[in-house]
C-alpha cells in the first residue's frame, strides 16, 4: 500500500463542489506540491485529509491506517500536521508554548503526575522544554524569542513558528498551506532551502500548496494541478509546466492560445 | 509622577470611602489596603536601584494618600457622625485609631516599594512574607478594633473559591459557563445530606468536603458531556439552562422513588407479577424549600468543634482551602493540560490541527472548575449550618462571573482581589451604605416630607442600595469593560490580547532601544 493514497475523494458544500475525484498518491521521502488558481479547492483538499471536513465521498489512507472518519487529533498522533494559509498561531501564547502544545499528543503525564510534579512528568516536561527550544532554533528562531508572544513575532518568523509547531507533533507527513505567502524574494529563497533541509535532515515526506511557480519548481519531485476542485494534470514540474490545459487554467481560454501563438 | 500622583488619589478616595462610610476603627483596614494597593502600585512602577531612591519615589504618593484618608477619617468623626444620628468616637480612641491606621499605610507603602531594590528572589519571599503577616492578623485586628467584619470576609472568600474555579474554566479555556452556581450547590447539597439529621448521615466534615468536591466534579463532567461540542453562544444558553435547572431540582426532590426498572414496570406490563425491587419509597431528599439544617460542622483536635460565634477558625480554614486551591490551579495552569486549555481558548480549530481533543480538554477545565465550587459548597454548607435552593439562582453565576471579570480573566492574584472586591463591596459597603443613607435621610429630608406620608415612605424604602446591587455589579462591569477590559490585575496574555497594536509596537520600540 502507498504511503498516502487519496481515491476520487470528493467534497461538497451545498451546490459548490470544491473537490471532485481527486486521487492523490504520495510516496514516502517525496516534495509533491499542489498548485491551481484561487478557490481551485487545494485548502479544501488539505482540510479533508486533516479531518476538518469529512469527505462527501472517497477513501483516503495514510501509512496503513484509513484516514475517513477519524477525528483531527487522531489524524495529528497517526502523523500528518499541517499549517495554515492564513498563520494561525496561539497569539496570545509565548513562542515556546506554541511548540509545547504541538507536543501535547506526544506526551504522556496524567493528570496527577501534573498536579503532583512526580518525577515522571518533570522529567517528561524538562525533556519537552529543551527540544522545544531546539525546534525553535531548528526552524530559525532565536532562543531569546522562546518567551515572546507569538503574535509580537515579525511576520517571516511567525511563519517559521507555526512550521516549528507543526513539527513538535512529530509528523511523518507534514502539509504546507502557501508557507511562502507574503514573503520577500529573499525570505523566500530562505524558506525553500529550509524545506529541503526537512526532508534530508528529518526524512519527512511533505506536500506544499504554493504560489510562487519559483518555489514549486526548484523543490517538487511530482506537481498536481488542481481547478475547479478537479486534478487536471500531474507529473514532473517541467512537464505540468508546458501543460496547454495547465496554462489555460492559469491565464484563461483566449489567453492560452495566444500565449502559444 | 503625574500618574503616581493620580494613582495615590484614586487609592486613598477608595480607602477613605470605606472609612468614611463606617467611621471609627475601621480606618485601620482602609489604611493597610491602601499601603497594600499603593505599595504594590508603586513596587510595579519602581526604577529604583537604591533604597534612597526607593523612598524617594514613595514618598509624594503616600503622604497624598495618607493626607486624604487622615481628613476624610477626620471629616467622618466630627462632621458627618453627628449629622447622620452615630456617636463621634471619642478622641482619643480617634487618636489610636487613625494613627495605627496611617501607620499602617506608611508601613505597607514604604514596604512594598522598597521590595524592588532586593533581588528577585527575596523579592517574592518578602511578598509572602508579608501576605502571610496580612492574612494572618486581619482577623485578630478586627477582634481588637471591634469591627466584626471577618464574618463577612469568609463569606467573600467563599465566593473567592468559586472564582477561582470559574476561572479554569472562562480564563483558561475560555468556555463562557452561566450556570457555574449549580456546582456550587451540588456541593453544598451532597455536605448536607452526608452530614445532616435529614437522613441521619454524620459523616465527617473533612470527609465530606473531598466527597463533595468529587461529586460536583463528576457531576461537571455529566453535564458537560452534551454541552461542551457545543460552540461559543450555544455553550453559554445550556449553561444558563442548567444553573436554573439544578436549583429547581433540589428545590422538588422531596418525594423521591427508585425503583428497579424491570421487575417494577417491565414484568407487570406483560401481567407478569414480581416482587418488585424499590431502593427508596418517597424519600425526602433535599427538604424542598424549607432547606436541610442543622449540617455538621468541623471539628480539631485543640479547637474542638467550629461555632458560629467565633469566625477566626473558619477563616483560617477557607484560608487554608483557598491556599490548596491556588496551589492546585497554578500547577494545573502551568501543565500540559493548561497548555490546552489556553490553546483551545486561543484558537480551537488550531488546537484540534495540533493533536488536542477539545471535548476531551474542555470537558476536563469544566470538572475541575466543578470540583473546586464543591470545595466552597461543603464549607459553605457547614459554615452557614443550613442550605436552601433559592440560596443558589441566577445571581450566584452572575457575581462569580463579575469577580473573574473584575479581577482579570485567566490571572489567579487578580480574580482573587476581584473576588474580595465584589463581595466586600456586597456584603460589607452596601448595608453600611444602607445605614449611612437612613441615618442621612431621618436628619435631612424626611422630617421635611412628613406632611406628605406617601412620599415620605417611598423616599424611605428606595434609599436602600442593597435594592440595586444588580444595577451596581452590572454598572461596575460596564465601566469596567469600557475603561480597562483587562480587569484590575489582568493576565499578561489578556493585557496582550487587549492592548493596541501601537502600544506593542512603542514597547518593542522600546526594547530595541535598551538593547
Ligand atoms: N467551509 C466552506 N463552506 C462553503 N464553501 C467553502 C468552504 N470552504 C471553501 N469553500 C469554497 O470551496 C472552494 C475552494 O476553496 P479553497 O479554499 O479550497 O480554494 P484554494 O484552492 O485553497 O484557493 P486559494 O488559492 O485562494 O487559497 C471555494 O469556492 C470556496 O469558496
Ligand atoms: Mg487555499
Amino acid at each position: 500500500m502507498e504511503f498516502f493514497e487519496a481515491r476520487s475523494i470528493t467534497k461538497t458544500f451545498g451546490g459548490l463542489t470544491a473537490v471532485n475525484k481527486v486521487d492523490f498518491v504520495i510516496e514516502k521521502g517525496m516534495i509533491a506540491s499542489l498548485i491551481g488558481p484561487n478557490g481551485a479547492g487545494k485548502t479544501t483538499f488539505f482540510n479533508t485529509i486533516t479531518g476538518i471536513y469529512p469527505v462527501t465521498s472517497g477513501e483516503m489512507h495514510f501509512d496503513g491506517n484509513s484516514l475517513i472518519g477519524k477525528k483531527s487529533f487522531d489524524i495529528t498522533a497517526l502523523g500528518i500536521a499541517r499549517t495554515f494559509q492564513n498563520i494561525r498561531l496561539f497569539a496570545n501564547m509565548s513562542a515556546i508554548d506554541n511548540v509545547l502544545v504541538g507536543k501535547h499528543v506526544r506526551l504522556h503525564s496524567t493528570l496527577i503526575g501534573q498536579i503532583l510534579h512526580s518525577p515522571a512528568t518533570m522529567h517528561e516536561e524538562a525533556t519537552a522544554r529543551a527540544e522545544a527550544l531546539d525546534m525553535l532554533e531548528f526552524v530559525g528562531l532565536r532562543r531569546s524569542d522562546a518567551e515572546t508572544y507569538a503574535k509580537n513575532l515579525p511576520y517571516g518568523l511567525q511563519r517559521r513558528l507555526e512550521i516549528a509547531r507543526a513539527l513538535a507533533t512529530n509528523p511523518k507527513l507534514l502539509l504546507l498551506d502557501e508557507p511562502t505567502a507574503g514573503m520577500n524574494p529573499n525570505e523566500t529563497v530562505d524558506l525553500t532551502n529550509f524545506i529541503k533541509r526537512l526532508r534530508s535532515e528529518l526524512g519527512l515526506t511533505i506536500l506544499l500548496i504554493e504560489h510562487h511557480m519559483r518555489v514549486v519548481m526548484t523543490i517538487s519531485d511530482r506537481v498536481s494541478v488542481l481547478d475547479h476542485g478537479e486534478k487536471i494534470a500531474e507529473g514532473a514540474p517541467a512537464e505540468v509546466q508546458s501543460n496547454p490545459q495547465v496554462i489555460e487554467a492559469y491565464l484563461g481560454k483566449g489567453k492560452a492560445s495566444k500565449h502559444h501563438t | 509622577m503625574n500618574k503616581h500622583i493620580k494613582t495615590s488619589i484614586s487609592i486613598a478616595l477608595a480607602a477613605g470611602f470605606v472609612a468614611f462610610l463606617f467611621g471609627g476603627w475601621a480606618i485601620v483596614v482602609a489604611g493597610g489596603i491602601a499601603g497594600l494597593g499603593l505599595g504594590y502600585y508603586l513596587f510595579g512602577q519602581s526604577k529604583a536601584q537604591k533604597w534612597q531612591d526607593s523612598i524617594k519615589e514613595a514618598l509624594l504618593p503616600t503622604l497624598i494618600t495618607a493626607v486624604i484618608l487622615l481628613a476624610l477619617s477626620i471629616f467622618q468623626n466630627y462632621y458627618v457622625a453627628a449629622a447622620i444620628g452615630k456617636k463621634p468616637i471619642p478622641f482619643n480612641t480617634m487618636l489610636q485609631a487613625n494613627a495605627t491606621g496611617i501607620g499602617g499605610l506608611i508601613f505597607f507603602s514604604f514596604a512594598l516599594t522598597l521590595m524592588h531594590i532586593l533581588p528577585l528572589r527575596w523579592q517574592r519571599i518578602a511578598q509572602i512574607v508579608l501576605l502571610t503577616f496580612v492574612v494572618i492578623s486581619f482577623p485578630f485586628i478586627d477582634k481588637f478594633t471591634g469591627l466584626r467584619w471577618t464574618a463577612q470576609v469568609i463569606f467573600a472568600l467563599i465566593f473567592t473559591i468559586l472564582a477561582l474555579g470559574l476561572n479554569i474554566v472562562v480564563g483558561f479555556a475560555g468556555l463562557l459557563d452561566l450556570g457555574y452556581a449549580a456546582f456550587f450547590a451540588i456541593g453544598a447539597y451532597t455536605t448536607g445530606i452526608l452530614s445532616s439529621p435529614q437522613h441521619g448521615i454524620f459523616l465527617n466534615f473533612w470527609l465530606v468536603i473531598w466527597i463533595a468536591a468529587g461529586v460536583a466534579g463528576i457531576f461537571g463532567l455529566i453535564l458537560g458531556a452534551p454541552t461542551l461540542p457545543l460552540r461559543g453562544d450555544y455553550l453559554a444558553i445550556v449553561t444558563l439552562g442548567f444553573g436554573e435547572i439544578v436549583p429547581v431540582l433540589f428545590k422538588n426532590l422531596i418525594k423521591v422513588t427508585i425503583q428497579e426498572p424491570f421487575t417494577c414496570w417491565i414484568l407487570p406490563l406483560f401481567r407478569i407479577q414480581t416482587s418488585c425491587i424499590t431502593f427508596m419509597q418517597d424519600v425526602d431528599l433535599t427538604a424542598g424549600e424549607k432547606g436541610i439544617s442543622p449540617i455538621g460542622r468541623p471539628i480539631l483536635p485543640i479547637i474542638g468543634e467550629f461555632q458560629s460565634n467565633n469566625p477566626i477558625p473558619w477563616y483560617f480554614l477557607i484560608i487554608a482551602i483557598i491556599l490548596l486551591s491556588v496551589f492546585l490551579i497554578q500547577r494545573l495552569r502551568d501543565s500540559r493540560m493548561g497548555r490546552a486549555w489556553m490553546a483551545i481558548r486561543e484558537d480551537e480549530l488550531a488546537a484540534s490541527q495540533m493533536g488536542i481533543d477539545p471535548v476531551r480538554t474542555k470537558l476536563l477545565a469544566f470538572a475541575m472548575g466543578a470540583t473546586f465550587s464543591g470545595f466552597a459548597g461543603a464549607f459553605y454548607g457547614a459554615y452557614v449550618r443550613g442550605i436552601f435552593p433559592s440560596v443558589f439562582d441566577f445571581s450566584v453565576s452572575i457575581i462569580v462571573l463579575c469577580m473573574v471579570i473584575l479581577g482579570g480573566l485567566g490571572n489567579i492574584n487578580g480574580v482573587i482581589v476581584g473576588g474580595m472586591v465584589i463581595m466586600s463591596a456586597d456584603r460589607l459597603f452596601l448595608p453600611a451604605l444602607k445605614d449611612f443613607l437612613a441615618g442621612l435621610l431621618k436628619a435631612t429630608i424626611l422630617p421635611a416630607l412628613s406632611s406628605n406620608p406617601t412620599l415620605r415612605a417611598a423616599v424611605e424604602q428606595n434609599a436602600n442600595p442593597i435594592l440595586y446591587r444588580f444595577l451596581l455589579f452590572g454598572l461596575t462591569l460596564v465601566i469596567m469593560m469600557a475603561v480597562r477590559p483587562e480587569g484590575l490585575i489582568p493576565s499578561a496574555q489578556r493585557k496582550a490580547e487587549l492592548r493596541s497594536d501601537e502600544e506593542i509596537a512603542a514597547d518593542q520600540a522600546a526594547a530595541e532601544a535598551q538593547a
